[in-house]
């Protein structure tokens, strides 16, 4: 049970319960956020965070537990992307619970972690002044915009009707 | 055992209100002419207020150690956003290989950063305008510009310094961003979709809600498109920084820097050799 128990300074969120505690906190409160943001029943949506949850829980572990020198994202995405796939036996089921959680309950509840999470990086940020804000805001700027126009461009020359 | 991030009922009981009070306010649209509407959404409401929790002083259950669970539990709950997204992708596979020469050229799309560098010429900066410019600046490309140029180099600085910007200001920014890029610019809804794949979880998530509210009928296509381009941002993104981006960052810095530099406003250190 030690390496649950960090030092006051270190808070540590590894380890396979810490993992799966958080989980069900999150799954929970965005069930709560989704029923009353889109009136999608609990108990599906409770099966679709459950469902997303356990992919989550594979790709971590995979990352830590497999000797490749893989980001958790990758394999996260792999995982996702093979159980939905038209041809699996699970996509029909996976699909369809999934699809009870709208995408924005969960970044609603996402983002309200990255906001507290952020506070912490603020007195650096008010130290760094304008000139890096402007130059930060158009780099961000260009880099949605400039795929945004690339992409249109190569979609209307391909002929995707909008 | 007192210590377990997931029993921090403070900032988990935080969390929960923040989101209830968000869902409950729902999405507000001010309409600014006839057909043009800035959208603001429950998840805007959230990454405030979660800021605000944090500085506000007389909140006091809200501290470092709060915030710093916050950032951890933040990169495990990526991992939900990403399977949500590879879900919808997997249920969309046929159409992302329809859409293969769109959603691979649009990311040589995000050299357009470099475009910003004259201007970050023109404020003043040095050495730091190619650690700037060269990409958005988040953790992969952090790692790569220190990885090349050490991490005391005015490089390193630069990026450190759109990296801790683009924390604060980004996810907010970028949902802005699209809402009015969304009503001014008539481009295709799955160039919206795909460019909101700038290759960082919580900028990409916050960039999809406009998008997914401007086309209501479009969600699993949008939700695709934008989450496999995230992911193309990911594995096939860094690779342009370090091959193309930076090469190419450099090589107009040392074009244009005689031409149009202006007075460092950098403080001076001695082991820096002038540019």
């Amino acid at each position: 049970m030690s390496e649950f128990i960090d030092g006051s300074e270190n808070v540590s969120v590894h380890g396979i319960f810490n993992w799966i505690f958080l989980l069900a906190i999150f799954s929970i409160i965005t069930v709560i956020g989704n029923y009353i943001g889109y009136k999608h029943p609990i108990q599906d949506s409770l099966v679709g965070m459950g469902i997303l949850s356990l992919i989550t829980l594979a790709g971590v572990w995979m990352e830590r537990k497999l000797p490749l020198n893989i980001s958790s994202i990758i394999y996260i995405s792999v995982i996702g992307i093979a159980l939905a796939f038209p041809t699996m036996p699970t996509s029909e089921f996976v699909s369809y619970y999934v699809s009870k959680v709208e995408l924005l309950s969960i970044v609603t509840v996402f983002l309200a972690y990255v906001g507290i999470g952020m506070g912490k990086s603020w007195n650096e940020f008010k130290s760094l002044g304008g000139r890096a804000i402007i130059i930060t805001i158009l780099v961000i700027a260009s880099t949605y915009l400039g795929s945004a126009i690339v992409a249109h461009i190569v979609l209307v020359m391909t002929g995707v009707p909008a | 055992m007192k210590r377990n991030p997931w029993r921090d009922i403070r900032l988990h009981g935080t969390v929960l209100v923040l989101v209830v009070i968000a869902e409950l306010i729902g999405t507000i649209k001010i309409p600014i002419t006839q057909d043009v509407a800035i959208t603001i959404m429950p998840l805007i409401y959230t990454i405030i207020l979660g800021l605000a929790f944090y500085l506000i002083k007389p909140i006091k259950w809200i501290h470092r150690k709060q915030a710093r669970i916050a950032e951890g539990a933040m990169m495990l709950f990526i991992g939900v956003l990403i399977a949500k997204l590879a879900v919808s992708s997997g249920q969309s596979i046929g159409l992302i290989f329809e859409m293969g020469p769109a959603l691979i050229l649009q990311e040589l799309g995000h050299l357009a950063t470099i475009l910003v560098l004259p201007i970050a010429l023109l404020l003043g900066f040095k050495k730091e305008a190619i650690g700037m410019t060269n990409s958005i600046g988040r953790e992969p490309n952090v790692a790569v510009v220190v990885d090349k140029y050490g991490f005391n180099s005015p490089e390193s600085r630069g990026v450190f310094a759109i990296f801790i910007i683009g924390t604060v200001i980004g996810t907010i920014f970028i949902s802005f961003l699209v809402t009015f890029s969304l009503s001014f610019l008539p481009l295709h809804p799955y160039a919206f979709a795909m460019a909101s794949g700038v290759g960082s979880a919580s900028m990409n998530a916050a960039a999809i809600g406009p998008t997914l509210a401007a086309f209501p009928g479009l969600e699993t296509q949008i939700e695709a498109f934008a989450g496999f381009s995230n992911l193309l941002s990911f594995c096939v993104g860094i690779y342009i920084v370090i091959f193309v981006a930076l090469p190419l960052t450099e090589k107009i810095y040392n074009w244009l820097e005689p031409k149009i530099g202006r007075e460092s406003i950098m403080p001076k250190k001695e082991d820096e050799e002038d540019a």
